[in-house]
């Protein structure tokens, strides 16, 4: 467990450096700086910028100062939120995305444990087809066409929900919704997929032959069994619901990281950009790692290497 | 679709007639849902296929006295522009006289280019990088001249053929294209089918935009699955023959991208590939927006693919038949392509039809943050955008969202079955993995 | 074993899970603000001296007040730390008398010292502001902020040496005076040194950054962090506590509007050194002389602002708490417009604004009113084929600029035929041609262009807006049915987009300008060779003579001549194709009052209330049938 544990440090930290490097140069390529403003700056004043954030040096003393200030955890100054240091708004944002993909994932994994268990109970029956079908649905339309739809039902047609923000209860249902839904949807398939397979197993119709009810038989015996590829999903679940926040933020206005990020990108400000993409490869090799273990307890015959 | 009935009681029987492939079509067969969904995508393929021989009206034909008309179908048939086909007929002529004028600005181009290499390895080696862009000014104003001759008289050969299609409000078409447009034509005449699905903004019809986009939106997804698929498949398959310490590194590989958030790749990516000589150059090459697409989508789908092959080679490579194989002198990438590769058409089918619809989305997500396809060009991504672009309080020009989600979800739902479907023809003991 | 490892696991799920609901809802209850409105995107900074978009605007003007204040809805200049004030007979010399109750947020007095402090700032090289162009106006400001380049032999200067690095960074370093003798290494601004003579001792200095100063300098000079003019060359001056005298280069009539814009601000000395960039800023820190206080900011959330307790005029204030949403979608921004949780927005979807401005009856929160501010596309001069003037009138005759207007844009924008937007007291500008595609197609084909083939392939580049995105494709599809030739349109965002026109790396590009202040000048002064905003490469002596003219005239009428002078040539030679003139599209709800429509689109907030028993329509419907 423990060498296990230090493996997996040691590959975070290698990733980590990976990243950091393509992430640098991948930035550094695309041309034009962060100054460009509506004015041109005199070629002093400009020089002068550079040098402080230390853009006029070779490329490979860039790299080198800017892996040392990572070490030190100093992720500099966001550009274009020039009051903020990149460490700020994570603070600020990091928060709020981690609430709403808990609470995002949260939705996902208890609907769709619920969908998929009633169908595979239900097999073959209507609640099994309508089910599986509203599944599907939720994976075949782009997360912010569901967001769009949830918003004419939800915001204007039946007035339950605010339209954006984030801050009181009722602003965070849609959200959550609008992001756990394909997840939810991969769930209720996989979890049905899996209980069908437990339940046609010899131990089961041995617990049924004993005469044990229904309800005991899913919960106690069939559960944890079917529970194993819902857990082996989580981890792409959270890198989707991770990238997926990119658009639930915008459309539903919520400043999470997911809005910062894409602002971040598209505006070109190096640090923040640059801070946000270690953040997400920690969380989301954390999370893998989490997955992993959870794994290996939930199942005995698994072991991990 | 449980097949806990079909478990296999014994080995594999030498003495069975059917080859696995018919045997897994014969079980396909017989789940309804998946036949269901096979014949769906076959018609929309079809479709996408035919659209340019369908009486509808062009794609990008804007009338904005008719902006955001609601769904009609009286009269059900429009009167619109006829096709020049005099002018079409003398297309031929014309390119083939500006063709002669190519090679002497080709050349010029080769003189120019040769005459700056000289000056420029004539140059002192001591001056800096703004001295020799000064001394060089003029031949690179000549080389200058000479490339745009040239990209201006090839535009002009392009504009002469598409004119005719232009005029109409088609995008740019090719070959097969043209010669289905010109049957078309000759097939209907003028009539095309009313906007039974309204119209957008600039008063484009949706039917037609949902035709078009049809065919970008398949292509997208099939080839950049197909590149996923060569990447990951040869990647995979490799790995697991070799085993050992190769194996281990590779995986490590897929590990370490795994935990890569690459959207942040593919908007560095296109935002780079997108500037202006950068994309000037790659369109000189024929590479545009699209074809960049296809290559970043494709790369991004490739770790689950070779993690999966990788596992199925695995257990292949202690099968009976690897083992004559080797024992018959078969060199090992012979034995990689040949005898283990076809055996993975299973899992690389289900994968084929699973990893389309996420590439797809992909592709409308792209196109939420801008980074889409760009006009003349449509696909379903960019028309789910803009329907969801202008849901507003006092209006919600519903057609704009429905029809583009309707042709998404109706044909990802279909890509969901069939790979469903398949998944379980193929091999019930696939579920288990 | 397993077992509890399970359900631990189990359990830690379902805690976080509850920890996550938690936490998202201890946001919440957040007492509603009094009047709330979205700001259009997150702003930059509250740095006055920094920023230069609206958003950030609307902002600085509610932190900081200046020497004087536009009225909400005739846009006067009214007295605002300064009292009253005294211009010369030449037009180039104003003497400031600044209030005595003026205090900051610490209760300190505002004194002529915070204005010098503050405008040194804006126009200081290292600051790089991008507004400094604004304080050009003031005498030698320009040379002050051209730093090393603005100075020649013979100049007084100022030589600011260099801190130690743990030094709070918005320190100045100590000044020496003296005179400059020389420059050397001219031609390479990284390695200037300059000889300044000062007390009668020759020394020898070299700019350097702070970190590049801990080692020993080169022989025979010494380490400085710049070599300016010296800034009591430049024309503004502390005469006592209470009296700032600005003078002018040029008879400047627009000068007293400037003076109330936020790059003017002053700035509180001791709260900028004591906490340094950007901390300064923060809202703990932050010290402000305007009606209102920052409360907290939350990033991409909002900003809440308080009435402030030692505005001098506090008691025209009616506003206690002000949230500043930072929403940068529209269509968002106009659902929580009708969702009632804002109460003033900024711009509304198009789609949206036709549908309401047809209702009947008539909404009672939506009066477009037109501003000064233009839309237009530039035209890369340096590429064939707009190099040739027939190319680019052609471009702009076969516009439709009615379709535009009335199909996409749907709130009353007006089709554009000059660069200077209606509404300038006095001003009527000159105009192209109108429509007439006939005759776009002659010059086409006389320029070598028959029915546009052949034509290269040009790219419309525009700034990643769905606005824009429908008009480029609306132009490309008017262009290809006139003129017959094939564009293809490409969006960057705002940064790329911006450094590509600095680097004129576009064939067209669709390009707009707001008004800094009304006068025809912030339009046309931007066309002169080598402008800041000139990214068409186009240069005409004759224009560039006219400007410097109009800037020197000081009879208004006079003025305006020249002034339409010059766009009537900027007219015949069509670097830019004027496209549309802005319209505001605020909606603001009834209840909302002392919000004026005005030509400049300035609304500040100080000026407005909420009053909920207000029956009939507020000051904003004015003029709406």
């Amino acid at each position: 467990m423990i060498a296990f544990c230090l493996r997996r440090a040691l590959w975070m930290v290698l990733t980590l450096w990976i990243v950091f490097t393509a992430t640098f140069f991948l930035m550094r390529a695309v041309p034009g700086g962060p100054f460009d403003g509506e004015r041109a700056l005199e070629p002093e004043i400009e020089m002068n910028m550079l040098r402080r954030y230390n853009l006029d040096k070779p490329l490979h003393v860039q790299y080198g100062l800017e892996l040392w200030n990572y070490c030190r955890g100093d992720f500099g100054h966001s550009f274009k939120l020039g009051d903020y240091t990149v460490n700020q708004v994570i603070a600020e944002g990091l928060p709020i995305s981690i609430a709403l993909g808990l609470l995002a994932l949260g939705f996902a994994v208890s609907l769709g444990l619920l969908a998929g268990i009633t169908s595979a109970v239900c097999r073959g029956g209507w609640a099994d087809v309508a089910l599986m079908l509203v599944a599907t649905i939720g994976i075949a339309l782009p997360s912010f066409v569901v967001a769009g739809i949830c918003i004419i039902f939800f915001v204007f047609l039946i007035p339950l929900f605010p339209a954006a923000g984030w801050g009181e209860l009722n602003q965070l249902v849609l959200p959550a919704l609008c992001l756990g839904a394909p997840y939810a949807a991969y769930i209720a398939r996989i979890s049905r997929t899996s209980m069908l397979d437990v339940l046609s197993q010899d131990h089961i119709r041995t617990a049924r032959a004993k005469g044990v009810g229904p309800v005991r038989v899913v919960m106690v015996h069939a559960l944890r069994g079917a529970l194993l590829p819902v857990v082996s999903f989580l981890g792409p679940a959270i890198a989707g619901i991770l990238t997926g926040s990119l658009v639930v933020e915008q459309v539903f206005a919520i400043p999470g990281l997911g809005s910062h990020f894409v602002y971040a990108a598209l505006q070109r400000d190096y640090t923040l950009a640059m801070g946000l993409v270690m953040l997400y490869t920690v969380l989301l090799y954390s999370m893998n790692w989490i997955v992993d273990l959870s794994y290996a307890v939930l199942d005995p015959r698994v072991q991990l290497e | 679709m449980s097949i806990d009935n079909a478990k296999q009681i014994g080995p594999r029987s030498a003495t069975q007639g059917m080859s696995l492939t018919q045997d897994a079509w014969r079980r396909l067969r017989r789940n309804r849902v998946a036949m269901l969904s096979l014949w769906t995508l076959a018609v929309i393929c079809l479709l996408a296929f035919v659209t340019p021989l369908l009486p509808l009206q062009a794609p990008d034909f804007t009338q904005t006295s008719l902006q955001y008309a609601e769904p009609t179908a009286t009269p059900f048939w429009l009167q619109t522009l006829e096709l020049d086909t005099e002018l079409i007929a003398r297309t031929p002529g014309a390119v083939a006289q500006l063709k002669t004028k190519l090679p002497a600005l080709e050349a010029a181009l080769q003189r120019a280019d040769e005459q700056f290499d000289r000056a420029a390895a004539a140059l002192a080696e001591d001056l800096t990088h703004d001295q020799r862009k000064e001394t060089l000014i003029a031949e690179q104003a000549q080389y200058d001249d000479a490339w745009y001759a040239l990209r201006q008289k090839q535009a002009e050969i392009q504009d002469t053929i598409q004119q005719p299609y232009r005029k109409l409000g088609f995008a740019q078409l090719g070959g097969l294209s043209r010669w289905m447009v010109q049957m078309r034509f000759t097939l209907f005449g003028n009539r095309s089918i009313n906007s039974i699905c309204g119209r957008d903004l600039l008063g484009r019809d949706l039917l037609s935009r949902l035709f078009w986009g049809a065919r970008i939106s398949l292509i997208v997804g099939l080839v950049a699955t197909i590149v996923s698929l060569t990447i990951g498949v040869t990647y995979g398959a490799v790995a697991g023959y070799f085993g050992g310490w190769i194996d281990d590194a590779m995986m490590r590989l897929v590990d370490v991208l795994y935990s890569v958030p690459f959207i942040f790749v593919v908007i560095f990516l296109i935002t780079i590939l997108g500037q202006e000589d950068v994309a000037d150059k790659l369109a000189y090459w024929g590479i545009d927006r699209i074809t960049v697409f296809f290559f970043v989508v494709g790369a991004i789908y490739w770790l689950t693919m070779s993690r999966v092959v990788r596992g199925q080679v695995i257990s292949l490579k202690n099968e009976l038949f690897v083992e004559s194989a080797r024992s018959l002198g078969a060199g090992q990438m012979r034995i990689i392509f040949l005898h283990l590769l076809p055996n993975l058409f299973s899992v690389v089918t289900v994968y084929l039809t699973l990893t389309i619809p996420r590439v797809m989305l992909f592709e409308a997500f792209l196109s939420f943050l801008g980074l889409g396809v760009e006009p003349p060009d449509v696909s379903w991504g960019l028309l789910a955008n803009e329907g969801i672009k202008v849901i507003t309080p006092v209006k919600i020009y519903w057609w704009l969202i429905l029809f583009p989600s309707l042709a998404l979800g109706v044909t990802l739902l279909a890509l969901n079955f069939l790979g469903d479907g398949l998944r379980d023809a193929l091999d019930p003991r696939l579920r288990d993995e | 074993m397993a077992f509890n490892a399970r359900n631990a696991f189990a359990f830690t799920a379902v805690a976080s899970l509850l920890a996550a609901i938690v936490w998202a809802t201890m946001g919440s209850g957040l007492p509603p603000a009094d009047f709330t409105f979205g700001n259009l995107s997150e702003v930059k900074s509250f740095d006055p001296a920094i920023i230069s978009g609206q958003p950030e605007g609307n902002i600085a003007r509610c932190l900081f007040e200046q020497l004087t204040q536009r009225h909400p809805e005739t846009l006067e200049p009214m007295p605002g730390v300064a009292e009253s004030w005294e211009v010369s007979e030449d037009q180039l010399t104003y003497t400031f008398h600044l209030r005595k109750d003026a205090l900051w947020s610490d209760c300190s007095p505002v004194t002529a010292d915070d204005f010098h402090y503050g405008w040194r700032r804006l126009l200081g090289p290292r600051t790089a502001a991008e507004y400094a162009v604004l304080a050009w106006y003031i005498k030698n400001a320009r040379r002050y902020s051209r730093g090393g380049s603005g100075i020649s032999p013979g100049d007084p200067v100022e030589v600011e040496l260099n801190l130690p690095l743990d030094a709070i960074n918005s320190l100045r370093g100590e000044l020496l005076h003296g005179k400059l003798v020389s420059l050397d290494n001219d031609l390479d601004p990284d390695r200037r040194t300059f000889l300044v003579e000062i007390d009668g001792q020759q020394h020898r200095f070299d700019p350097v950054d702070d970190q590049d100063a801990v080692g020993p300098p080169p022989a025979g000079a010494r380490w400085c962090r710049q070599v300016l003019l010296d800034f009591r060359e430049v024309g503004v001056q502390v005469l006592d506590s209470q009296t700032l005298r600005v003078t002018l280069e040029n008879p400047t009539p627009y000068f007293l509007q400037l003076a109330g814009y936020y790059p003017f601000s002053p700035v509180n000395r001791r709260c900028v050194e004591t906490h340094g960039n950007p901390q300064w800023t923060k809202p703990e820190n932050i010290v402000s002389n305007g009606p209102f206080n920052v409360q907290f900011r939350r990033i991409r959330d909002r900003i809440r602002m308080v009435k402030s307790e030692t505005y001098w005029n506090r008691d025209s204030v009616r506003l206690n708490v002000v949230d500043a949403l930072a929403v940068e979608s529209n269509s968002t921004a106009l659902n929580l417009f009708m969702t009632g949780k804002v109460d003033w927005i900024q711009t509304v979807p198009p789609a949206a604004l036709r549908i309401m401005l047809k209702q009947d009856p008539p909404r009672d929160d939506l009066n477009p009113a037109p501003y000064i501010s233009s839309y237009y596309y530039m035209l890369n001069t340096t590429r064939k084929p707009l190099d040739d003037i027939r190319v680019r009138k052609a471009l702009s005759l076969a516009l439709d600029r009615e379709e535009i207007c009335t199909k996409i844009l749907a709130a009353g924008e007006i089709p554009a035929y000059g660069l200077v937007p209606p509404g300038l007291e006095g001003y009527s500008g000159a105009t192209c041609a109108a429509e007439d595609p006939e005759e776009a197609r002659r010059l086409l084909a006389e320029a070598g262009y028959p029915e546009g083939k052949g034509f290269p392939r040009m790219d419309i580049l525009y700034n990643t807006d769905e606005a824009h995105q429908t008009i480029a494709e609306l132009i490309r599809k008017q262009w290809q049915r006139e003129l017959g030739i094939q564009i293809k349109t490409r969006n960057e965002e705002w940064a790329s987009y911006l450094s590509s026109h600095r680097q004129m790396k576009y064939d067209v590009s669709r390009r707009a300008w707001v008004g800094d202040y009304a006068d025809p000048s912030t339009f046309l002064d931007m066309m002169v060779t080598g402008g800041e905003q000139n990214n068409t490469g186009w240069s005409n002596a004759e224009y560039d003579a006219l400007i410097e003219q109009a800037a020197r005239e000081s009879n208004p009428e006079k003025r305006r001549q020249i002034f339409r002078q010059s766009e009537r040539i900027l007219m015949d030679e069509l670097p830019i194709v004027p496209i549309y003139f802005y319209v505001s599209k605020n909606m603001v709800k009834p209840y909302v009052r002392g919000f004026y429509n005005n030509i400049e689109n300035l609304h500040p907030v100080w000026a407005m209330w909420i009053d909920r028993d207000h029956k009939g329509p507020n000051e904003f419907m004015k003029g709406r049938p």
